[in-house]
């Protein structure tokens, strides 16, 4: 079943262009120019539900505008979108019923109030049974642990604890659809690694559907089989974490300790030398060459030991990038 | 529009519980406001007292004047929402909106139920303020006496509340189309201190002035509900006075909904 289908998505914006200095704030009162920003620029996919897809860009990606479109908050300027059968800029209160939207260090929690009277609200406002608020708010708090704080004003938490606080407001209705844009930003690694951990328990325990952006590619490594990656707007791949590798990266990197010195010249027969400060060379060799290349090494040369790798992850996505996707 | 649609007492009563406990936490900075709010009526009834002792009565009467201004403090803590600048600013502008869309509750009932509390707390301040007046001064204090009329009084107030909210959220939702409203707010200020009988009893000004008062809106809003208190007007002109809030109440509710409907399709969500 498609829970999230979209369409030749477009948001585009109009933007004011302003000259500098004086002059150019006298001209703006009789002309101002503008210009049209494409920040989603048609773009198209599906994803199932139970999925767990990483949504990668740089700034100004379009990344944000799309889960924005996704939420209901962002009217497209065309384009189909539908979010389990809905229409999300419609807004309809059983539709937003069954999806969160969580945007890292933007909070709905109160500032000058303990995090239980937001939670309460939320009760309310989702119409979520006492039962069931109780035991879900037990439980995620036991997860994110941060049963101890609960009673303490929002404005004294730590930035982890609150994050924490916002991902429970945002889950206590057990949202279907879970949009997370940047939910580990600022956060320290440790803290990073715990908010991964529950995700993926959040996402195996309720089967949601769960789109999440981040500039953190651990994140996305740990947690999605999926990416979409976007540029400019537009999608430059949507397809596995493990095909992305093999697409945009045909090679494997070899490493080698050496016992003794051993020319560039001699290894350079055998692959691109990458780095090469002894006693340590890495080779960067075909994929399909990497076994017979490794075995040459060992037998030709005073090998002390040998790695084959897969290239770096964030690598290969900046070659993205600076392909454009072709 | 006139009542939320999904009303749920809880919710209702959550939204509103939670925004007693916010005043609390600031609890002296309403009770500043308040008394800055207080400042414009007590300066301009001292004025009309002078006024009235040497002039010979200056076209009205020392009773009448004293429960006007006391019940304008009153009138002005109740029923002046001031939504407008968080609707435009926080709301719209720096994006804040993306919180209240992104739950299934109407925006607008959101924003009235939040507001409420701090109606109440300032209202609560200009009642204790009258209070003390009436136990010095009770001879000097002019109120409605007959229990139909009181009736009617608490319609008109309800009635001028909501235009008054209604109102201002058509102002606070122009942020949509207007970058820097602050501007037209002091513009708005400056109209509704005239046209709504904040400086003086609108039938004390001259008479072009004061029928073009009662032509708009603001009159409906703060002048009607504080005469009518001061048991002033006679039962028809009341009724008469509901007849037309309920006519600029349909007409707000009204470019409200239109505007709110054509705005949220500019949002953008920005910083959010």
């Amino acid at each position: 079943m498609k829970t999230i289908s979209v369409r030749d998505l477009k948001k585009y914006y109009k933007i004011y262009e302003k000259e500098p200095g004086f002059l150019g704030s006298v001209k703006s009162l009789i002309y101002r120019n503008y210009h049209v920003s494409k920040a989603v620029d048609n773009i198209s996919f599906e994803i199932e539900e139970g999925e767990l897809v990483g949504f990668i860009g740089p700034n100004g990606a379009g990344k944000t505008t799309t889960l924005k479109c996704l939420s209901g908050l962002l009217y497209p300027t065309s384009g189909d979108v539908s979010v389990l059968n809905y229409k999300p800029f419609e807004r309809d209160h059983k539709f937003l019923r069954q999806i969160a939207l969580v945007m890292g260090q933007k909070n709905q929690l109160w500032w000058d109030l303990p995090a239980i009277e937001s939670f309460a609200l939320n009760k309310e406002i989702y119409q979520i049974p006492s039962k069931k608020y109780a035991s879900v708010l037990e439980e995620l708090s036991t997860l994110l642990e941060v049963k101890d704080v609960l009673q303490v004003q929002v404005r004294k938490l730590s930035l982890g604890q609150r994050m924490k606080c916002e991902l429970i407001a945002a889950l206590l209705h057990t949202p279907r659809v879970l949009f997370l844009d940047e939910p580990t930003i600022g956060l320290d690694v440790v803290m990073q690694k715990k908010l991964r951990d529950f995700i993926k328990e959040y996402n195996t325990e309720y089967n949601s559907t769960i789109l999440l952006t981040s500039h953190y590619m651990d994140d996305v490594k740990e947690l999605c089989r999926r990416v979409i990656i976007i540029d400019h707007g537009r999608i430059l791949y949507d397809g596995s974490l493990d095909e992305i590798v093999i697409k945009y990266a045909p090679y494997k990197l070899i490493t080698v300790i050496l016992h003794k010195k051993v020319e560039r010249a001699q290894l350079q027969k055998l692959g691109k030398i990458v780095d090469y400060s002894m006693p340590k060379v890495t080779l960067s060799v075909p994929r399909e060459e990497s076994n017979h290349v490794a075995a040459k090494l060992l037998e030709k040369f005073p090998v002390k030991d040998l790695n084959i790798e897969e290239p770096d992850i964030e690598g290969i996505i900046r070659d993205v990038f600076a392909k454009g996707g072709k | 529009m006139f009542l939320p649609k999904e009303g749920n007492n809880m919710r209702i009563l959550r939204i509103f519980l939670l925004h007693v406990q916010h005043i609390f936490e600031y609890r002296s900075r309403s009770l500043i406001w308040f008394f800055i709010s207080l400042l414009n009526p007590l300066m301009l009834l001292l004025f009309w007292k002078g006024a009235i002792l040497q002039n010979n009565g200056a076209g009205t009467t020392l009773p009448y004047i004293t429960s006007y201004y006391l019940l304008l403090v009153v009138a002005g803590a109740f029923l002046t929402a001031h939504v407008e600048e968080d609707v435009s600013e926080i709301d719209i502008h720096e994006g804040h909106l993306s919180q209240y869309l992104i739950r299934p509750f109407s925006y607008f009932w959101f924003k009235f139920f939040e507001e409420i509390p701090y109606r109440l707390l300032q209202g609560l301040y200009g009642v204790i303020v009258c209070a003390i007046f009436f136990s010095f001064f009770g001879q000097l204090f002019v109120f409605v006496t007959d229990p139909f009329q009181l009736f009617l009084c608490v319609i008109i107030t309800l009635l001028a509340y909501f235009l008054s909210f209604y109102f201002k959220m058509v102002l606070g939702i122009l942020a949509f189309w207007i970058q820097d409203i602050r501007g037209l707010y002091q513009v708005i200020e400056i109209v509704m201190l005239i046209f709504a009988g904040f400086l003086v009893p609108l039938e004390l000004l001259p008479p072009a002035v004061s029928h073009l008062s009662f032509i708009m809106p603001f009159a409906y809003m703060i002048y009607f509900p504080v005469v009518s208190f001061q048991g002033k007007l006679p039962l028809d002109t009341m009724l008469h006075v509901i007849e037309l809030q309920c006519l600029w109440l349909v007409l707000f509710v009204a470019i409200y909904q239109i505007m709110w409907r054509k705005g949220i399709q500019k949002f953008t969500a920005a910083g959010q």
